[in-house]
Order: structure tokens, then sequence, then C-alpha cells
């Protein structure tokens, strides 16, 4: 049976109709086009789908989008334009924290994520942060260093 | 991967969620998801109904009479970080904060871990260490289970199909109260190979007059090493010096014979966890950093 | 402009979400696939039912490999132009018999993905089993149960190789050894699945094809083989790519069955691997056993190597299978240094597990871990330090280039300076220092070294019979005086749109932001070879280099024509809209379409007997000092060094990306991933839960140092995507021996896990102590 689901989808109030099994992941990326959230494993084990729910990181793979009455969600369309970067994505840049990029928008959610809580992260703290998210082109040596660039760090083992 | 085909309910009562567990033999609670969703889209979960409870309100942290309850839909995150938890129960927030990655815990929630009772799990040890009590709520009312008598076997509780974990309680930590979470994964963020959890609790003079502990990731249900840890003399010790630390050692790695590798690594983590603990408890900082081994 | 850390053009739509991956290309009425894949390791299929299947509400076809012959389909085949390899071509999917658990059989096309699992769940597959062969050296015994019983044996392709006098020099040799090195199966497992997207216009007659994939003009050409069409009527298109690493350069099984499924329902069709999928049913890489056997003098050495290599293949259904690997692997058993009599043997073998294929490094690192761990042990045997014994051996400085066994053409700069900048950017000696400091507090440190030489930019006509060593680029000067770029090679990540894009502008004198890279696409250029074998800058950064100058050429004689010193836009305008006021002879335009080849390899034997695969060499020294802790066997990587000659770097950022990303792959593949069976062929590793790639946590910084020697190639590359995941194996084989050596562990494979170390400690009696550690 379908499910009439309210919430809120990067700032516009939104209303699909859903089957349960539809997880936010399809969602967002079949019904809004935000093909920014990429299915990486959908078990939930690579973070590559990673979108912010009433502002805090998760799995859109793991959540059902009969789950989402009346929260907000943001994916990384919400952040940042090609012509106008958010500065975790300019520093992404700066710092070759890319390649491929397909784990890149899940990355960049989850250090903005973490940046709200922990202004000041060390690099352990960024990395142990970053653990849930896989990347397997770049090392993360550039991605930790983004991130330290904004937490005023300078990386520690560089 | 896609899941099969399920119906769905979101309960904002709890009378609400019991009534539509009852309805369906194969319906299935769902809370955080981090444990349920993937086995569905692996489709090794098939429930016919989902009954969401994330509406009902039991995200709730209290102290009271000495003891610390905790709601069923307190996320890991919360318990990583409540104040109230890190100071009344620290044990839980070091455990919590070795669960999976932030995504994760922004999700995963306490009922969840300890109705699924995976035995690799941090909860359920760090519960059974603690002695602290499960609260499951059913249509003929509400039962306090102690966790030692709540997990049966893997993947499975003592809870009816149609009961909900409502809560948690532990004991308040006392003064000299020392808490120590440590466990072995591949990677930090894994579910752990072997994990151990130990609390001991000094008297003004720094015996310990109180101890409890537990391993995961060792037999199909949290392993309870109170006794243990009792028989090997921790009860009543003032110092844990190195051959303490070895006969214990020794005595808990015995519970996971017949796997070399475990046994070495329950061995190695209680000695940790133990020196930790005691650390912790003279040092006045009951809470643990929660770093692997 | 070469040179500069240019940042990349391609960031911008990949960070903000807009990168267009396989996945993101919904068209209306788009289907989707999904395979019911065997259950078991072998089985002689009885019957299938798809009438429950086919019954399913959005279900729209459900068909077997008996469908896909009646529309014309034809057989796959390796492609392999290798004499004695045992027969062999097969359906794009099973038919009588299934080899490995997860091999397709049946496939479903569907209204969602969801759907089509549905149908998947309600199949009838009735089977017999048949007995499973697993591992490598049981399928090799008389009497093992047999994939293809008209081979007679598992064994699907025997080489041997010998230089003249090899046993004598074994025999003379003052000490002989004889030592097993083994690698082990791995997953290359970039984020983005394979898949594939297929839509027919019936109105063309054009199949247009989206396929995540490395070689699309290639492809282009096996799916109009197999679906009986010209390549006329076949598009490929490769979109954005999440990783590829060498897994996305096989031709498999299921891009072909989109393509096919397209044109009998008529439906455009998408099939996205999902991880499952990925882990257990699409192609594994690595598995070899080395049984090396070297003599060798007082100072140190080497004067002969003979290497036996059993090669497992799993279910060799696979554009040139393990084999490919494989043969670079006897290649390159001998890797920087002159040894003088050299041998090998070769043997691929079929088992009844998933397909072994390629990865990043592609048999390289095989190679290299018994290359190095040779030098290491020579070293140990002798009391000489492992720099030492590698000094002795590298090959001589001079002459170049250096004609190796069998012919191939080293060109790389000198390698004894290379090996001081290492020991000396890395402080080796002061290592050396601080490890004997840490032994005597009781902590166990070690030292692993690995100077790679290694081929780049190789012809492929040596695993696929056809293609060769030659990449396609058009570069073109637009009317507004833009640049376009557009090449054969396809980027999945490695920053093709930035640094063609630098090579462009250096060239004709204009910006890299005024370039525009397009890839991946075969309405782009007649043909292309793709990218693999770190070739994309030594070939397509070639012809995008000789398209240019030619263009350049062609702008400075229209200027000098026009008089004054015009600019680029003047020159280009006059060029295409001014037609009639051209010198004499000269065409209208501005474009120049290069298909260049450095022309140094010989694919076919010459009459010496010579072959050369690689256009040009690379050569890339490393050191990395760990930390075993002996309680948990847990390796920490305590510095790292690459000294990296790459020839003439186009842009040191993303050269550092590139060792820093291949650094953490060969990490992985050594500290924390294995693919896993049981005994009768389940795969143990079906979730990204159990296959564990390394974290943030796990990998630590690799500092690069800069050499450049000019390749003598256009331009002067050198390949450099494949070193760090060559080199990393080997030296962090080296240092975790190197650490274990005083506890008389002795490491003989790859598996340097955590566990495998504590099992191996175990093994060697050390009972670590619970207070020692509880306090540390």
């Amino acid at each position: 049976m379908k499910h009439r689901v309210k919430f809120e989808v990067n700032g516009e109030a939104a209303e699909i109709e859903a089957e349960p099994r539809e997880t936010l992941l399809d969602v967002v990326r079949e019904r809004f086009g935000l093909t920014g959230a990429h299915a990486g494993c959908e078990h939930g084990a690579c973070g590559a789908c990673t979108v912010l729910v009433d502002g805090a990181a998760v799995r859109s793979c793991l959540l059902f989008a009969v789950q989402c009455e009346g929260r907000s969600v943001q994916t990384i369309e919400a952040f940042g334009t090609p012509a106008a970067l958010h500065p975790m994505q300019e520093a992404f840049r700066t710092h070759h924290a890319l390649q491929c990029g397909f784990c890149t928008p899940a990355m960049v959610l989850t250090a903005i994520d973490m940046l709200a809580h922990s202004p000041n992260a060390t690099e352990t703290e960024i990395r142990a942060a970053l653990a849930g998210n896989l990347c397997r082109c770049t090392g993360y040596a550039g991605i930790v260093d983004a991130v330290c660039s904004l937490a005023g760090r300078e990386p520690v083992d560089s | 991967m896609k899941p099969a085909p399920f119906e769905y309910v979101r309960a904002t009562q709890l009378g609400d969620a019991l009534a539509a567990l009852a309805s369906d033999d194969d319906a299935k609670v769902i809370a955080g998801g981090q444990s349920l969703v993937p086995l569905m889209a692996l489709r090794l979960a098939r429930p016919a109904l989902l009954v969401d409870v994330n509406d009902l309100p039991l995200d709730t942290v209290e102290v009271a009479n000495n003891e610390v309850r905790l709601g069923s839909l307190v996320r890991h995150v919360r318990l990583e970080r409540d104040a109230v938890v890190v100071r009344a129960a620290p044990l839980l927030a070091e455990a919590a904060a070795l669960i999976g990655y932030p995504a994760i815990r922004n999700r995963g929630t306490l009922g969840g871990s300890v109705a699924h009772a995976d035995p690799a799990a941090e909860l359920p040890a760090a519960l059974v260490a603690l002695d602290g009590v499960v609260l499951a709520e059913g249509r003929e009312g509400t039962r306090r289970i102690s966790a030692r008598d709540f997990f049966e076997g893997f993947l499975t509780t003592v809870l009816a199909p149609d009961e909900l974990v409502v809560g948690v309680q532990v004991p308040v930590a006392a003064e000299r109260h020392g808490a120590s979470f440590r466990e072995w994964a591949p990677r930090a963020g894994d579910f752990a190979v072997a994990g151990v959890a130990v609390v001991i609790e000094l008297d003004a003079g720094g015996v310990c007059v109180s101890l409890g502990a537990a391993a995961c990731g060792v037999g199909s249900t949290p392993v309870d090493l109170h006794e243990v840890l009792t028989d090997a003399g921790v009860l009543g010790a003032s110092d844990v010096g190195d051959s303490l630390l070895r006969s214990t050692a020794q005595a808990a790695a015995r519970t996971a014979r017949g796997d070399d590798d475990r046994e070495q690594l329950v061995g190695l983590l209680t000695a940790a966890a133990l020196h930790d603990a005691f650390a912790r408890a003279r040092g006045g900082d009951a809470s643990g950093t929660g770093v692997a081994a | 402009m070469i040179g500069a850390r240019t940042l990349r053009r391609e960031d911008p739509r990949l960070l903000t979400g807009r990168g267009s991956y396989l996945a993101d290309h919904d068209v209306p009425g788009l289907c989707h696939i999904a395979l019911w894949r065997s259950p078991v390791a072998h089985a002689r299929i009885r019957s299938i039912d798809t009438a429950a299947a086919a019954a399913l509400p959005g279900v729209v076809a459900v068909l077997t490999q008996a469908d896909l012959d009646a529309a014309g389909a034809r057989p796959m085949t390796h492609l392999l132009p290798i004499p004695g390899v045992q027969p062999l071509a097969w359906g794009v999917l099973a038919q009588e018999v299934v080899r490995f658990v997860g091999e397709p059989l049946v496939a479903v096309v569907a209204a969602s993905r969801a759907i089509a699992e549905d149908a998947v769940d309600v199949l009838v597959v009735d089977y017999d089993e048949l007995p499973p062969v697993v591992d490598v050296h049981a399928a090799l015994e008389f009497g093992a149960p047999l994939l293809y019983p008209e081979w007679g044996t598992n064994e699907f392709l025997h080489l041997d190789y010998a230089t003249d006098g090899l046993d004598d020099a074994l025999a003379r040799a003052p000490h002989v050894r004889t030592e097993r090195f083994e690698s082990h199966r791995i997953a290359a497992l970039p984020l983005e699945g394979h898949g594939a997207q297929a839509s027919f216009d019936p109105a063309t007659g054009t199949l247009t094809v989206l396929a995540s994939q490395q070689q699309p003009h290639q492809l282009r050409t096996v799916i109009a083989e197999v679906c009986s069409l010209s390549e006329g009527e076949v598009r490929v298109i490769a979109p954005d790519m999440g990783g590829g690493f060498g897994n996305k350069q096989h031709f498999t099984r299921e891009e072909c069955l989109v393509a096919l499924l397209a044109r009998i329902t008529g439906r455009p069709v998408r099939w996205s691997q999902d991880r499952g999928e990925g882990l257990t049913a699409s192609i594994h890489s690595r598995p070899q056993v080395h049984d090396a056997t070297f003599g060798y003098d007082d100072d140190g050495r080497v004067l002969a190597l003979s290497v036996r290599v059993v090669s497992d293949l799993g279910n060799p259904v696979l554009y040139f299978s393990g084999v490919g690997p494989s043969l670079v692997t006897v290649g390159a058993l001998c890797g920087g240094y002159a040894i003088e009599h050299h041998g090998w043997s070769l043997s691929c073998v079929a088992t009844t597990t998933c397909p072994v294929g390629g990865y990043r490094g592609f048999g390289q690192p095989q190679s290299h871990l018994t290359t190095e761990r040779v030098m290491d042990l020579v070293a140990a045997d002798l009391g000489i330090d492992p720099a030492e014994v590698r000094r002795r051996n590298l090959l001589p400085d001079a002459p170049r280039p250096f004609i190796a066994h069998g012919g191939a053409r080293i060109d790389v700069g000198p390698l004894g300076p290379q090996l001081d900048q290492l020991l000396d950017s890395f402080q080796y000696d002061a290592w050396r220092e601080r490890q004997r400091a840490m032994r005597d507090a009781g902590r166990y440190v070690g030292i692993g070294l690995s100077t790679l030489v290694q081929g780049t930019a190789p012809t492929q006509y040596g695993v696929a019979g056809r293609g060769g060593s030659y990449e396609t680029a058009i570069v073109s000067v637009l009317p507004d005086g833009n640049v376009t770029v557009a090449v054969g090679s396809k980027s999945q990540g490695q920053s093709h749109e930035t640094v063609l894009a630098q090579i462009a502008a250096e060239m004709l004198g204009t910006t890299v932001d005024r370039v525009v890279v397009r890839d991946g696409d075969t309405a782009l250029l007649p043909n292309g070879m793709g990218t693999w074998g770190s070739r994309t800058a030594v070939m397509a950064g070639g012809a995008v280099r000789v398209a240019a100058g030619r263009v350049r050429d062609k702008m400075t004689a229209i200027a000098a024509h026009m008089g004054g010193a015009p600019t680029l836009e003047a020159v280009a305008a006059e060029a295409w809209w001014h037609a009639h006021r051209l010198p004499a002879g000269i065409e209208p335009g501005l474009s120049a379409t290069v298909c260049y080849t450095p022309g140094r390899t010989i694919p076919i034997p010459d009459a010496a007997g010579h072959t050369s695969f690689d256009e040009t060499f690379g050569s890339h020294m490393t050191a990395v000092a760990v930390e075993v802790c002996p309680a948990t066997g847990d390796v920490s990587v305590l510095d790292a060094l690459l000294v990296s000659d790459c020839g003439v770097v186009i842009n040191p950022m993303v050269v550092e990306g590139q060792h820093q990303g291949g650094f953490a792959q060969g990490l992985g593949a050594v500290l924390y991933e294995e693919v896993r069976y049981s005994d009768d062929g389940q795969p143990q590793c079906t979730t990204l839960a159990d296959y564990t790639i390394p974290t943030a946590i796990e990998v630590p910084r690799l500092r690069v140092v800069h050499r450049e020697t000019h390749s003598g190639t256009e331009g002067g590359f050198r390949g450099v995507g494949e070193a760090a995941i060559t080199a990393a194996p080997a030296a962090l084989a080296g240092a975790v021996a190197d650490a274990l050596a005083p506890l008389g562990v002795t490491i003989t494979s790859t598996r340097l896990h955590a566990h495998h170390l504590r099992a191996l400690l175990r093994a060697a009696g050390v009972e670590p102590d619970p207070a020692a550690f509880a306090i540390a």
C-alpha cells in the first residue's frame, strides 16, 4: 500500500506517495532528480548515500521514505553550485580531495555535519568522523587536509 | 539490493504500537533501522509489517533513585554526547562511541541495539556489565528483565513477539566508579571480533567493592564475566598489578576457549579494560576515550 | 602550465552533486534488470520454470540463454591470441552448467529493480550439484573435478620460458634458496559498481549503450559482435565513472546482456550492479602462488631467478581473463634488477570461483612482491643491508634502453641516484637507528623497500590480438577561440579533463579554462583504446600534444599571413569565417585528428625473438617504516615515502593524488582486504561488512618526492597510476617481515591482516603479555 508523505526537500515542501520499501535514497534520486546522493552499497556500509535529515548526516539507503513524514531532508544539491561552491567544497577542490567524485557529495555533507558539532576538531577526530564514508580513489589525505583547513588545523602528520 | 515488499504503520501511541505488533506474526519494530534495514535490503529479513516507533516519546534520559533510566529511542549519538549519560553511565557513552560511524550513531537507538541482540554489539555487553534492567512493554504491562537474563541466543531475546523495549535502567555511577570498554575490530567502527566491558567501584580506601564485566563478540550472547573477575580476585583488590592482570586475563580468556584468536583477544582486552577501569576510578575520571586497542 | 598544480576542471560539478554517473540517466519507460545467479559453485541445470516470475505485475520479460540465442546472440570469447590456450566461448547467460556462485542464468526485465528482484525470488531452477574445485592446487591434481571436461584438465594455459644456462647458473650459484610467495584474492571495488543502460532506436537502427566502461570504443566492437550489428549501428557512451581501477576494462556479460535486452524488448533497460553482485559475481583479482628459486653470490648479487607461477583464474569466462595479468606477472619478475639468468613457468588454472581479471597493477603487484622479497631474503641471509643488496642488483645506469630478458626495452632514468634520493629523503640510516632503539625497548619496528621499474602504456595486442598501442585525439580551436579536445581514453577519476587541458593549453598558448576535454563517447572519435595500463598521459597526452601542435602550426601560418600579432581569437575567426583570405594551400578551419603511437613496442616476436610490450617505463622507489603490535597483530605505518619518476610531470597535485590513492589500495590489499571462499565454493565476503576496505583512519599519508626523466615519447611523459599500488604490498610485506624477524615469524604471503599475523605469532610460540598490553 502506498503512503502519502509530506516532508521538506532542500527547503521546499514536498508531498509524495511512496511504497513502504522505497528508500529515501531512491526517492530523492528518482522522484526529485537529486542524483548527488549515490547508491554505493545499499546496505549502509559505504556512506555514499549520506544526506542530512533534520540537519544530521544519515544513510539515506537505511531510511524508508515513509519514515520521513515531517522531516527536513537536505542533499548536496542544497550546498553550493558549480559557479559558487560552499566553503567545504572549495576546500575539497583546493586540496585535491576527490578523484572520481562518487563518494564526494556524501563526504562533503558528513564533513559539514561534523564541523557543525566540532568546529575545532583535531585531525584524529576528523579521520574518525569521516571513517564511515569510503573513498576508493584518494587515500583520504586530501580529504583530511580539506576538513582540517576549515577546522583551523594543520594536518599533524603531513 | 531492494527489500521485499512490506506494509508500514507509524505508531504515535505505545498502545497502537503494541496492537500493530500483535496484529501480524511477521511484524517487526523499526526504530533506527541501522541493523534491520541492511538485513531487509539483503532480503535476509522479510517482515510483513514494519511498526515505526520513532514518534513515541521514548527519547528520554532521566536520573532518579540512583538509577539512570534511558528511553529506548535514545540514539547512540545522544549516549555519546549527553552530559547526564557521560557522567552517570560513562560505560554506555563509551560503548556508544564504538558503534559504527557518525551517520549510524545519528540514527541507531539504544532499544534497537538491545532488542536486535547481536552478540558482537557493544551496548548489550555494556548493559550486562552494568547489571542493567531492560524495560519491556507488552499488552499485559511492563516487565523488568535483568540484562543478564535478557539475551537468549544469536539475535534472540526473551522478548515476546508483541513486546516492545521501551527503555533500560542502570545504576548511577558512584563517586569512585571506573568504566572501560575495550574492543578489537579489523577497522575502527566494524563489529568487534571481541570486546570487553569492565565497571568497578572503589571504596574510600581504594578497595574494589563492586564490579561488573562482560564480553561481546564471543559466543551467541554477551558473556557475563562478573563471576570470572570476582573469582580471579578483582573484588576486594586495591591494586591491579601485573600478576592480577595476567591471572584475570587468563581466566576471562577461557570463556572463549576453542577459538584461539578470540581467546587471545579476550585475555588482552580484559586486562586492558580492567587496568583502565582502575585508573579511571582512582583518577576520578570515569569516562573513557573509547579508543580500540 | 605543464608542471602546474592546476585545480581540476571536473571538480565543481562533482562536488555539487552534478556528476552524471551511470544510474543518473533515467529516461521515460526505463526498465531494470535483475539476474538469477547460481547459489552453488558447480551444477548442471535440469530445468528453469519462469512462469511465476513472468506473471508478476511489472515484469516485462524473463529470458534465458535460449531466448538470447533465438534473437541472434553470438557467444563471447576471451580474445586471447596465445597459442595453446584451451578452447572456450560462453553465452551471455550460462546455459547447461554453472561454474561459480553468482554465475548468471536467467534475466528478468521489469519496471523497477525491486520488482525484478521479486521475480528472481520466485524463479524455480532445478539443478544437480557437481563437485566444486576451489583450491587452485587441488584443481591441478589428477582426478580433480573438471570445469570443462573437454579440456581433460583444469589448466587453461601453460607456458614456459628460460634463458639458456639457467639450470647451470642455479647449480653453480654459491647460495640457492626456494621460497613460496602468495598473493591472495582481492576485489578492486570501484565505489560505483559496473553497469550499463541501453536503448534501441528502430527509426535509425541505432543501439545506444551507456556503460561504466574504461574502453568504450572496444566495448562497441564487442557489443556489435555479440548482437550481430555493425559498429556504425552501436554507440557506446561512458559517462562519469565512480572508479574503474582496471576492473571496468573487461567487457562483461551484463553489458552485452543489456544491449541484447534493449533490442529484444524494445525498451530502454538498465543493469546497475549491486554490491552483492559486485563482491561475488563480478571480477576478482590477484590470486597467484609463486615458487621462486634463486641463486646468489656472497656479495648478494642474484645470479639466477626461476619462478613457477600458479595463477587462479576462477571460471575464465571473461575477456582476457586472469591470463592477461598473469602474462604481465611473468614478464616483470626481474623488475628493475639485472639478473643474468631467468626463467618461469606459468600455469593458469580454472576453478569454480568468480572470474579473475584485471585490477590496477595488473599482475605487477604479484611479481613485484616476489622480486622484492627475494632481495630481502638474500640480504637477511648474508647479513647485508637490504638497500645495499638492491643497489648491487639494480639495472646499470647506462645504456638506455636496457634490453631485458625477452626483449623489453627499459628506458628509465638512472636508478642508482634515485635509490640515493630515496634513502636520503626517507632518512633511511636514521630510521635504522630508531629501529634498533625501539627494538631494545621491546617494540617491533620494520623497514621495507620497493624499487619498482614499471612498464607503462603497453600495447593491448598481446592480450587482445587486436588494437595495439595508439590513442586518438581531436583538438579543435573553435571560431570564438575556445578549444575542444576529444580523446579515446576515458577518465574514471584520473583528472583527464584537467591534465589534457593543460597540455592543449600549453601547446596552443591559451589558458586551461578555455579548453574543454570530452571523452567516453564513440561518436566523438572513430576509435580509441581507452584508459588502462597507466597509458593516458603517454598515449592520450601524446596524441593531444601532437594534434594541438598541428593546429598551432596552422595558426602560426595563418597569423603570419594576417600580419601583425593577431590574437588567438582573431586567428580562429580568420580560419573559420574568412576562409577565402587564407593563404594558398591552407584548408579552412582549425582542427586536427591524430592517432598517435610512440611506436616503441614489439607486440609479436621480432627476428631476435624479442617482444616489448611497453612504450615507456616509470621508476618509483618506496620506503616504509611500520610497527607491529605483537599482541593484536595490528600494523601501524610510521612513515612512508615514494620517490617518483614519471617523466615530465603534467600536474604534481594529480600525480601525488594517484600515488596516495594507489598506496591506500595497496595497503588495503595486504592489511584489510581478502576475498574468501568456503571449501564448497561459497563466497564469504558478500557485503561491505565482510569485505573491508580501509577508511580515513587506516590510511596513512604517503610522502612523494618527484624526479623527472624525459621519456622520449611525445611530451616526455611516463605512466604513473599503477606505481604505488604495486609498490605498497611488497614494501609493506618487507617491513612486516623485518619487524617480526626477531620473533621468528616469516612472511610468505600478502596476508598481513592483523588476524593472520596473530595466527603466525601464535604459531611461532609468541604469547602476548596481557599486563604489558594493558599498560601500553
